[in-house]
């Protein structure tokens, strides 16, 4: 771990954004605002949406970009979280199975997702936007003609077609987050979260490690090195998409557990600029990631809008928090692109 | 003659490690002034900061006085410095490789149409195509290339993509002091020469040239004054008519170089590697049906003008361009030309290209050298299920240990990143590369390109070491044909991308120049 470590230099984004933490944090002080209350749900927002953020990794680092089509492995997730709900499984059987099913249907996106990227080599940003963009009608079309039988699931008129959000509540609500929570005075640390968080962190850490991780790595890196050094390019890209979409599909899980509902049709929309936006805020230069990055920009982030919304509350009209979490968000990627145009730009400068 | 370029008492440094000490020069106009010294010397460093390199100001800036006609200037950017009336050629070339080789070369300067001038202004006036291809071709015709200026760049040869991007320094007309950074590192001789013609009447009608190479030969021929450095300081200066090619060395490394020779013996003929029409569809380097034997345990030159195909054979082998023909190696005909395959089956390739096929720049030493070997052999993997195995850590280090010491990787620890390393160390961790593979058949193209007297003896002497107490059969792509003649077993001449002739390495000059221009001697 140490070793990614000491590529998370400190850049002018971050030094932004851990100023504006500063303050934000100095005025829920002085606005006498419960800071261990805040800190614990930091935690939990850290994990909730962390994951996410951990599954751009492989793709980036296999040299095919921000994962802008992140709604495929999201759409992948809601699937196998609904037919978990579907057969009324509640508490830990829920949620494996809706762990278990995500992965299956998440590899097989993901296989799919992979072979239409690996043929717009170079583009796949763009690319993934418009998967996603057309992967979410779609879905609208599924989510409301799919047979689903829970009574709970669908619309409480009519019977047919599933429920925009679906609430987790009688099956697997806060099943991670409540799950060895230890209490220290104040303080609530979720061990079991932040648990099983560290074991996908360790479990793409362990990935790197491998053959087939420093194929992928050294594909993102220098193409032409990795093909005359007989490594299968598509091959590898390919196992990192796959393996990008599982991690994505596993993150909504989680997501939800946490937010308590399933939120189906457009809402995979809103999830993948805060989720890039957060691995550039960690220090990723948008072409390779590290894990560290990847927690520290989640960590931040989430932060960030966890303490705009009761202190723009207090002292703000209550608009105001959505405003600030959309311009961070944006202006962080917008960020990340012109300064990696730039980089590329000053090799060829003249 | 007035000086176009005064420099005093320049010193900067990277991250604390001195780059420049004290360094005093100056450059009159219709000089040519040459800059000597071994890799890491800060040659490169010199021109970054003369040139507004960014990096120099994001490294902490310079300190020290450059004054340019008189004028004290500090160069912010390289915009800076060409509206000043520099220009520079890079030794990592500076070229947009999606633009055709005209648009390069005009690029900035384009003819426009007089009537949309007038229309729309010079900034948004359409381009003069035509007027703009044959200002192209004429600049390039001046370098002695002839070439449709409508190609892609990307689509081109290294030594055509040098003289595309002279050509475009040349081309201008505010021209006032031309840096050249190893113009001729990836030129052959012959092109090299018309270069340097072109050089020396471009000095005489007044312009300034810094010219950086490793060629000492060039140096002693074309330079008005020569500035040897180490170690970032300059140690001497000598005129036009005291410069020795012996001295100068002797100044860059600070002691005598070895030069690797392989004695003459007696070669089987077991085929190792014969092609048949074997074609290669490099663009740039074709090779049109070369029918080519390697003999088992020798050392093969491979030897052309640029463009004449000696760099695609080990390319096309590995699959990196379409190839097409018949290869027997070892009695089996190759019907795939697949990277992996064949370094399984012991064939490995070194590429010329150091920075796009050599490397991985933001790995360490160590990942670099082993990489290879790791995945496709499977070294120092652990026992585990592949491909999801784990690296053999331990047994990895002391590997790259060993043969950083063997070949005198000069590095802060082997974990440092490749891309922090000097090109002659750079090279290096190639050839420990191939040497963890441990290929039977080995093929290098330019091994010395760009790099500095000591590491290229080093580099010869590791080739024919691995020759010797291996027996690994090595063919060795490359324009130096001095080189060729001390390290090899016979020497391969292509013309057109066909075989032309084999001559022994002691034959005399004029036959490999007669060879080399296709010419048949008697």
């Amino acid at each position: 771990m140490k070793l990614m470590m000491n590529n998370g230099c400190i850049k002018p984004p971050q030094i932004i954004i851990l100023i504006f933490l500063a303050v934000l944090l100095g005025l829920a002080y002085f606005l006498k605002m419960d800071l261990a209350g805040l800190f614990n749900e930091s935690l939990i927002k850290l994990v909730m949406n962390g994951v996410l953020v951990l599954s751009l990794i492989p793709m980036l680092n296999a040299g095919a970009g921000m994962n802008f089509g992140l709604p495929v492995g999201i759409t992948g997730g809601l699937i196998g979280m609904c037919i978990a709900v579907n057969f009324r499984l509640a508490g830990w059987p829920g949620f494996f199975m809706s762990l278990l099913l995500s992965v299956a249907i998440c590899g097989i996106l993901g296989w799919i997702y992979g072979l239409i990227l690996n043929r717009v080599k170079g583009r796949e940003e763009i690319a993934g936007t418009f998967i996603g963009l057309s992967l979410i009608p779609l879905m609208n079309y599924f989510w409301t003609l799919a047979p689903f039988q829970n009574r709970q699931m669908l619309y409480p008129i009519g019977g047919q077609g599933l429920r925009p959000k679906i609430t987790l509540e009688p099956y697997f609500y806060n099943i991670l987050d409540n799950f060895s929570l230890v209490k220290l005075g104040p303080l609530e640390i979720p061990l079991g979260l932040l648990g099983f968080y560290g074991l996908i962190c360790l479990g793409l850490y362990l990935f790197f490690r491998t053959k087939a991780g420093r194929a992928a790595m050294a594909t993102g890196e220098n193409e032409a090195f990795a093909r005359l050094s007989g490594i299968d390019i598509a091959g590898a890209r390919l196992l990192a998409i796959i393996l990008s979409t599982v991690i994505a599909g596993i993150g909504i899980c989680v997501y939800s557990q946490s937010y308590g509902f399933i939120q189906l049709y457009d809402a995979p929309l809103a999830m993948y600029f805060p989720a890039i936006s957060a691995v550039l805020i960690g220090g990723s230069n948008g072409r390779r990631a590290f894990i560290f990055q990847a927690a520290l920009g989640a960590y931040l982030l989430q932060t960030i809008y966890l303490l705009t919304v009761p202190i723009a509350n207090e002292i703000l009209v209550p608009e105001i928090t959505e405003i600030l979490r959309t311009l961070i968000t944006y202006s962080i990627i917008l960020y990340a692109l012109l300064y990696r145009e730039r980089q590329r730009g000053s090799g060829h400068e003249n | 003659m007035e000086n176009i370029l005064e420099i005093k008492e320049l010193s900067k440094a990277y991250h604390g490690v001195p780059a420049l000490i004290d360094i005093d020069l100056s450059v009159k106009a219709g000089e040519i002034h040459g800059i000597v010294g071994a890799n890491g010397s800060g040659k490169s460093t010199l021109m970054n900061i003369l040139f507004g390199n960014p990096i120099v100001r994001e490294t902490g800036g310079y300190q020290g006085e450059i004054l340019y006609r008189g004028r004290r200037i500090h160069p912010k950017s390289c915009g800076e410095a060409i509206r000043l009336g520099m220009g520079m050629a890079h030794q990592e070339f500076a070229l947009l490789p999606d633009l055709t080789i005209a648009e390069n070369i005009k690029l900035g300067r384009e003819r426009t149409w007089k009537f949309t001038d007038r229309l729309f202004g010079p900034k948004y006036s359409f381009i003069d195509r035509k007027r703009n291809a044959a200002g192209a071709a004429q600049v390039l015709h001046q370098l002695g290339l002839d070439v449709d200026v409508g190609i892609k760049v990307i689509n081109l040869a290294t030594n055509t993509k040098q003289f595309v991007e002279l050509a475009r320094e040349i081309d201008r007309r505010d021209l006032q002091l031309l840096l050249l950074d190893e113009p001729t590192a990836v030129l052959s001789k012959r092109d090299g020469l018309k270069l340097i013609e072109v050089l020396m009447g471009m000095s005489q009608a007044g312009l300034g040239i810094i010219f950086i190479s490793h060629r000492l030969e060039e140096v002693e021929h074309i330079c008005d004054r020569v500035t040897v450095l180490r170690d970032g300081r300059v140690v001497s200066r000598y005129n036009k008519g005291e410069i020795s090619i012996s001295q100068l060395a002797r100044d860059m490394i600070g002691h005598r170089v070895n030069k690797a020779i392989a004695p003459a013996r007696d070669l089987n003929t077991r085929p190792v590697i014969s092609f048949r029409q074997f074609s290669v569809d490099m663009p740039g380097e074709e090779l049109k049906g070369l029918d080519l034997t390697v003999f088992e345990g020798e050392i093969l030159g491979l030897t052309s003008l640029s463009g004449h195909g000696k760099l695609a054979l080990g390319y096309g082998l590995m699959g990196l361009y379409p190839a097409a023909g018949e290869v027997i190696y070892k009695h089996q005909r190759i019907d795939q030309m697949d990277a992996r395959a064949n370094i399984r089956k012991g064939i490995y390739v070194l590429p010329d290209d150091r920075q796009g096929l050599g490397i991985l720049p933001e790995h360490s030493l160590a990942d670099n050298i082993i990489f290879t070997g790791n995945q496709v052999k499977n070294l120092f993997a652990k026992n585990m299920v592949r491909p999801f195995g784990f690296l053999d850590q331990k047994k990895a280090d002391l590997h790259v240990g060993q043969l950083v010491d063997e070949l005198e990787i000069k590095c802060a620890s082997i974990k440092q990143k490749v891309r922090e390393l000097s090109g002659g160390n750079q090279q290096k961790v190639c050839m420990a590369r191939a040497l963890t593979v441990d290929p039977k058949l080995l093929f290098v193209a330019e091994p010395t390109r760009g790099i500095d007297i000591s590491a290229k003896e080093k580099i010869l002497k590791l080739l024919i070491d691995l020759n010797r107490t291996k027996q690994t059969t090595i063919i060795i792509a490359s324009s130096e044909l001095d080189e060729l003649k001390r390290v090899c077993d016979r020497i391969a001449v292509l013309v057109e991308g066909k075989l032309f002739k084999i001559l022994a390495p002691d034959s005399p000059e004029v036959e490999f120049g007669l060879a080399l221009a296709g010419e048949q001697g008697n």
